[in-house]
């Protein structure tokens, strides 16, 4: 919907970033501790925290930036750069810095910097791909303006009634408030996200205007910083920030190395040019741990792989014909076949990562019974052909056409799969209503809240709601949860609304991801979270 | 056998009004045709690849007499399972039946080299044609419009070409490759062509011809051509090979065949990631491939070596 959401989507879900802790760069007489280790990626779309919201450009900004908020290993929710974020009524909720934070140019990280970049995240003109996580805040809505005749037209937008929310407001130096328009429970768990990063003066160049060339080398508050400007489509080198008053990195500097494909990832990998590639591509799953032994690894991440109809596709909008296609695919068996055994079937649609999943919540549906679903099918009157449409930079090629094998065997129709080139232009299809069949997503966290994979996927207008799925009851349920005093009671809410999903069935959800990273001897105490994002501060040097 | 006879005459057209004796009998005199002949039967090299195209073009157009599988139905349940009676050459990573798609894989690498290599053709007899007849500025003009397309690298050429003319991702490919490669590879054929005929127009028949009030046109195609052809066609046959590898190269290569076609060159790009795990699916491919381009490589070979008045 906003944006730059697709590019998350895209490059997240797909899990084509990979990641390289680096060597040392010929200084072998350098303690562990000045190692510069390099981390490979993809070409990272943005470096403004505000509009990055793929993996890539998320990766290098956790180096650059602190976050308020961070989570530990069970998604509760810890302060960084925050000495405490606190609420009585979850609608107003008082942020109170810790001193001593600085941003890499000297400047001292006060409560305006928040204020001021957030202003600008949510501003509309700015087009900023992050900026509908500000829509809670009070007056947000004062900050968008909407095209008389759509983009196209020759009218401008009007200017916007405001350009500051009314629910941001300074206390202190140290201390801000943040004013919801509603209450929520889990907007301290909101706000560890990549676009609620604070941006320096020095970032603009007036009141509300970034400097043009910011992102080419982001100044910001983390334990690296940038060491020269981003070279595009080559690698983005960083070094350890001296005067740093949070946890010290273990290595003296983290070179990012940006790749075209994962498979030349893991070939430097082996070849000794690479240390750390946090998604071995599915072509080397086989012969990976062989190659790696004991630095082959495995954790849990937060990804969720699914497949949408579009709504305005007729061929697909009997419910009976989405479960029936549901059912004829044999999860199991693409992902022990393609997948190796590295991502697991998924039978419902919310992440394990997150609390309130529960197994098994897509039901029957999502259970594999080709007897029934060709029958359902044949009864629902299924179109004879089916298309799935894909990108084809993500690797998906492999699993669609298993499913299209499954789907032509089980339910006896023709099935083809169709790669666009980028994400992107899949969107633009769907976009055009043009016939693009059943279309491949995936989902991976911004914030670790059941409410993540519910609001922005299945809402009316939400922001990854491609498929134009609405239901009133759904929405209200997920609103309703959101405003729940306590964890526990939104939960129950949420699960409500997912149950709605288990009916409806507006995608097929597919498989649950897992991390499978491997790394060189050059490095240890190599972590990948469940953002897909390395441990940043606990990788280190082994020489 | 009398299958071969006629492709070895319609490949090697032979000049109007010369008589033809394919059996070369003693008391007619022989003409280039015939002596050419009498070589090629004696040449096992022409025999081995003829038998080898034939069997090719067999495949191609009717795969339903090497298998009655279908090659498009797979089952990952079987992925990478080895050779066995239904399937000489196992499954690949999907559970297709290799020894099926390699069979039915020869359509489209046979009919892609096949139209490819007659844009090439028509292209490089115009243009060889008009440089080595007209000659002066016009065979100047030609000879550097030549020398130019010979001087893009073709690969990257075609690697640009095809990536812009097959956009669209419902589209097969088939035309782009084709057009692809028919535009890039006629250059050696237009140089072949243009000496050729260089040699042809000063003939004593060709000015008498000329004498007798043959036009331009008339003297080109009915007088010159028939006898500059056999070089060209020879040229020609070699490049059918090189074209069905170069399909192949840019398939791998992800520009050339896409969605559901079944081609040596997508299942080679396809297995090759695996290869460590199971290698029959990338080698039966490529083997087939590599014996098809050989074959008509050296089908050409042959027939040129036959009609070299040198080298007898």
């Amino acid at each position: 919907m906003r944006g730059q959401f697709p590019l998350k989507m895209a490059v997240g879900a797909t899990a084509i970033m990979l990641l390289a802790a680096g060597c040392s760069g010929g200084g072998d007489e350098t303690s562990a501790a000045d190692a510069v280790i390099s981390i490979g990626l993809g070409e990272p779309q943005h470096l403004i925290p505000s509009n990055t919201t793929e993996s890539n450009g998320a990766e290098v900004l956790a180096a650059l930036f602190t976050p308020l908020i961070d989570f530990d290993a069970d998604n509760k929710p810890y302060t960084v750069a925050a000495e405490s974020v606190e609420s009585t009524d979850n609608k107003v909720w008082t942020i109170k810095l810790k001193d001593g934070y600085t941003f890499h140019n000297g400047e001292k990280v006060v409560a305006d910097n928040y204020i001021n970049a957030w202003n600008h995240a949510a501003y509309g003109p700015n087009g900023n791909g992050g900026s509908y996580f500000f829509e809670r805040i009070e007056g947000y809505k004062d900050l968008q303006s909407k095209d008389p005749d759509g983009e196209e037209g020759p009218q401008k937008a009007p200017d916007p009634a405001a350009k500051t929310m009314t629910g941001l407001k300074k206390v202190d130096d140290l201390t801000f408030t943040v004013t919801l328009s509603e209450p929520f429970s889990g907007w301290r768990s909101v706000m560890g996200y990549t676009v609620f990063y604070p941006l320096p003066n020095a970032a603009f160049a007036s009141e509300g205007v970034l400097k043009e060339d910011y992102e080419q080398a982001p100044i910001g508050n983390g334990p690296f910083k940038m060491k020269g400007t981003w070279q595009h489509d080559s690698k983005i080198e960083t070094e350890a920030y001296a005067d740093y008053a949070g946890e010290k990195p273990k290595v003296g500097g983290v070179t990012y190395k940006i790749y075209q494909e994962q498979t030349a990832q893991y070939a430097d990998l082996m070849g000794g040019a690479l240390d750390v590639v946090t998604q071995i591509p599915i072509e080397n799953l086989a012969s990976a741990p062989a190659d790696l032994g004991d630095r082959f690894k495995t954790g849990p991440n937060s990804v969720f792989q699914f497949v949408g109809f579009p709504t305005f596709l007729p061929q697909y909008s009997k419910v009976e014909v989405r479960k029936a296609i549901s059912m004829a695919i044999n999860r199991k068996e693409i992902t022990d076949n393609v997948f190796r055994g590295s991502q697991s079937p998924a039978t419902s649609f919310v992440s394990p990562a997150v609390a309130g999943y529960r197994e098994n919540s897509c039901g029957a549906p999502c259970t594999y019974d080709p007897a029934k679903a060709k029958a359902d099918y044949e009864a629902a009157g299924g179109p004879k052909q089916i298309k799935i449409t894909y990108n084809a930079d993500g690797g998906h090629k492999a699993w669609v056409d298993a499913t299209c094998n499954q789907l032509k065997t089980n339910l006896g129709v023709d099935c083809v799969g169709v790669g666009e080139p980028k994400f992107a232009d899949l969107l633009t299809k769907v976009e055009k209503k043009e016939d693009v069949g059943m279309i491949r997503l995936g989902w991976i966290m911004d914030y670790p809240l059941m409410e993540n994979y519910l609001g922005p996927l299945y809402g009316t207008g939400g922001s990854s709601n491609y498929y134009g799925y609405s239901n009133p009851e759904f929405d209200n349920l997920v609103k309703q949860g959101s405003a729940a005093p306590t964890e526990d009671e939104a939960i129950k809410l949420w699960q409500q609304a997912e149950d709605i999903l288990a009916r409806d069935m507006p995608v097929i959800p597919l498989r649950l991801g897992q991390n499978v990273y491997g790394h060189s001897e050059r490095v240890k105490n190599v972590e990948v979270d469940k953002f897909q994002k390395v441990e940043i501060l606990k990788i280190e040097a082994t020489s | 056998m009398s299958n071969i006879e006629s492709v070895t005459q319609a490949e090697v057209p032979t000049a109007a009004g010369v008589p033809v004796s394919p059996d070369g009998g003693s008391e007619k005199p022989r003409s280039l045709t015939g002596d050419a002949w009498e070589d090629l039967r004696r040449n096992w090299i022409f025999w081995a690849a003829a038998v080898l195209v034939l069997l090719v073009v067999v495949m191609a157009f009717f795969p339903g007499l090497f298998t009655s599988a279908d090659p498009k139905a797979c089952a990952l349940s079987r992925q990478h399972q080895g050779p066995s009676g239904s399937a000489f050459f196992g499954y690949n990573f999907q559970g297709c039946d290799v020894y099926a798609r390699t069979i039915y894989g020869a359509r489209n690498s046979v009919l892609i080299g096949l139209f490819a290599t007659i844009i090439a053709g028509v292209i490089g007899l115009l243009v060889g044609m008009a440089a080595g007849y007209f000659g002066g500025w016009v065979d100047s003009l030609l000879a550097r419009g030549v020398d130019i397309v010979l001087g893009i690298p073709t690969l990257l050429a075609a690697i640009v070409l095809a990536r812009r003319l097959s956009a669209d991702p419902q589209d097969s490919g088939f035309w782009a490759v084709v057009f692809t490669l028919g535009v890039l590879t006629w250059t050696t054929g237009a140089r072949i062509m243009r000496s050729s005929v260089i040699s042809a127009k000063s003939q004593d028949y060709v000015a008498a011809a000329r004498m007798l009030g043959a036009g331009s046109g008339r003297l080109m195609f009915r007088h010159i051509l028939p006898n500059a052809a056999a070089p060209f066609v020879v040229v020609l046959t070699i490049l059918l090979g090189v074209n069905i590898s170069t399909e192949a190269t840019l398939t791998f290569l992800g520009v050339g065949l896409k969605g559901d076609e079944i081609s040596w060159g997508v299942d080679i790009s396809t297995a090759a990631p695996y290869v460590r795990e199971t290698a029959t699916p990338l080698v039966w491919p490529s083997v087939f491939l590599a014996m098809t381009v050989l074959a008509f490589i050296m089908l050409g070979d042959a027939i040129r070596d036959a009609f070299d008045p040198r080298l007898r």
